[in-house]
């Protein structure tokens, strides 16, 4: 019988703890699994790999249109917005600026119906392939603010394979964080032994134990730095899956666009035991 | 007087953004005020060890509350939220605040009028003395949104603790990414000095950042950080610093110093020592 596909989300309070590192990590070490790089605003995970994108679609959110002829100015829309992104000026129509959020309430508010809604490009979703290896990537246009469509998209694409999942998430602990882990059966979180690993590690597994996620943590460059990881993780009942090493050919060979564990065997290994112990956790 | 407002960022995080921060902060020319405004993993404090001074909520945009008790359980909140925010269970509709955008169009839909928008805390704002100046910093609630509100806020409130103290720059630390956050730290600085290191990621992130700078009309500048650990690396940044157009203010070689000092919640100063001077002329010059 075919088990259900596991969907593992790799995420970290603090950026550059080595998340991506994990997440490339995995996809080069255990066999078949399918990546989605929802980092959306700083999307690296391809890069590490050396995947090229073989297609790639647009994300849009709903933009408002006023149609001048049918508005008579009552200013229902602009006074029901709640971000400020319908402004009159003189005698026009109502113009949208970037704080729409594309919630739809002026067009539901309006009483000519003289509103209607276009898609908005905010950004695309990108299939990324590298030999049998294979990525949906999310990418925020720059200059938009609002990174949920884009990693929803990207999310939704990937889960459709009914695949064994890899998601490379977004760094903090805000909706683009919430966004990207709340799909997953399992949560890895990646850290560093100092104080701003420490304090960030706490805020993340604050949001995750509030999500009722089954999480692991891994201790990267775990030599440097002395913080307590263990005794906080151990306070949210979440084990330490692996302890990794800083080493300067591991930095070199990131720099260059390696994943680590293309390179170094006690990376390899620690992939194939995270893994495993995702797949304990969620029962498969 | 003018005050000037330096923004450090990032795009990628983990480059040493607030380590470098807390260092430009203790070697200062002149008199100065601190801002964090990585509100979702707020970590300069850490470093410069602010005594608090002022504690105030953080209330957000009003987000939407279902009262159940009136709950009829049609589900028309739910179809009409396009944030996914909104999920019935038991048969009355629950509002999921992490996703509320706080748009009111389940108010509108609501045959019985039962949801509300309602004030909604977010967070909590500081105002710190450090030892280089007074310092306003927040904590996003973990889970929270909103966060690009609460970075325009830490900012307004870092402005006007200069102005009272006729203090001439603002020292900001900033998010990492591009999103709303990152906008609403770049927006009106003055400068945004980017830190970054030489990898193809830092690279690929940098390059996004100042682009955003760009569009926003803040003039960026870089810092280049861990230089040595990839020779090609390195000369790819110098390079796409050159092509856009970018100062590089200084290239700081990976010094395991730094990460003891931070590890012992110490400012890295002596470390960094050589490097914060020409940063500093370097700013003043741009």
């Amino acid at each position: 019988m075919a088990e259900r596909p596991l969907t593992v989300a790799v995420a970290s309070g603090k950026g550059g703890t080595g998340k991506s590192c994990v997440a490339a990590s995995l996809l080069v070490t255990v066999p078949g699994l399918l990546g989605a790089d929802v980092d959306v605003e700083e999307p690296n995970l391809a890069l590490l790999l050396g995947a090229e994108a073989i297609s790639s679609s647009l994300v849009e959110i709903p933009w408002p249109v006023i149609d001048d002829a049918l508005c008579d100015r009552c200013g229902e829309c602009v006074k029901n917005c709640r971000f400020g992104a319908l402004l009159m000026f003189g005698g026009g129509a109502p113009v949208p600026n970037d704080l729409c959020h594309g919630c739809g309430v002026c067009s539901m508010v309006c009483p000519r119906k003289a509103i209607t809604e276009v898609g908005r490009p905010v950004g695309e979703v990108r299939l990324c392939r590298r030999g049998d290896l294979r990525l949906y990537e999310g990418r925020l246009h720059v200059g938009m603010p609002n990174p949920v469509p884009v990693i929803d998209a990207a999310l939704r694409a990937a889960l459709a394979e009914g695949r064994d999942l890899v998601i490379d998430s977004p760094p903090g602990t805000s909706c683009p964080m919430v966004s990207a882990v709340r799909e997953a059966d399992v949560v890895v979180l990646v850290t560093e032994p100092t104080p701003f690993g420490y304090a960030d590690l706490d805020l993340a597994l604050q949001v995750i134990r509030e999500l009722g996620k089954p999480a692991m943590a891994v201790v990267n460059r775990c030599d440097l730095g002395d913080a307590d990881i263990e005794g906080l993780t151990e306070r949210y009942g979440v084990p330490v899956a692996a302890r990794l090493p800083f080493s300067r050919a591991v930095a070199e060979s990131y720099a260059a666009g390696n994943p680590p564990a293309a390179t170094d065997a006690l990376w390899r290994d620690a992939m194939v035991t995270l893994w495993e112990r995702a797949k304990e956790m969620a029962g498969r | 007087m003018k005050i000037r407002e330096i923004t450090v960022v990032s795009g990628k995080g983990g480059t040493g953004k607030t380590s470098i921060t807390a260092a430009l902060a203790a070697s200062a020319p002149g008199g100065l005020a601190l801002c964090d405004a990585d509100v979702d993993a707020p970590d300069l404090e850490i470093l410069l060890h602010p005594e608090p001074r002022e504690e105030h909520a953080f209330i957000g945009m009003d987000t939407a509350g279902v009262d159940s008790q009136r709950c009829i359980g049609c589900g028309r909140c739910r179809d009409v939220c396009r944030f996914d925010a909104i999920r019935m269970e038991g048969g009355k509709a629950r509002v999921d605040k992490t996703f509320c955008e706080g748009c009111a169009a389940c108010t509108l839909v609501c045959p019985v009028g039962c949801i509300a928008m309602e004030e909604t805390r977010q967070g909590t704002w500081f105002v710190g003395e450090t030892g280089f100046g007074p310092m306003v910093h927040a904590r996003l609630n973990p889970g929270g949104e909103n966060s690009g509100m609460l970075v325009q806020l830490v900012r307004k409130e870092a402005r006007r603790v200069a102005e009272s103290r006729g203090l001439g720059t603002i020292l900001t630390d900033g998010p990492p990414g591009i999103a709303c956050p990152a906008i609403s730290a770049v927006t009106g600085a003055d400068t945004a000095l980017i830190i970054t290191e030489p990898t193809i990621s830092g690279e690929h992130d940098l390059l996004r950042v100042a682009e955003l700078c760009r569009r926003f009309g803040t003039k960026a500048a870089v810092v280049l950080n861990k230089a040595d650990l990839s020779a090609q690396g390195a000369e790819r940044i110098k390079e796409a610093c050159r092509k856009e157009g970018l100062p590089l203010l200084a290239s700081i070689p990976f010094i395991p110093g730094v990460v003891h000092a931070v590890s012992q919640a110490r400012i890295p100063l002596a470390e960094l020592e050589e490097f914060l001077g020409p940063t500093w002329d370097r700013l003043k010059g741009l």
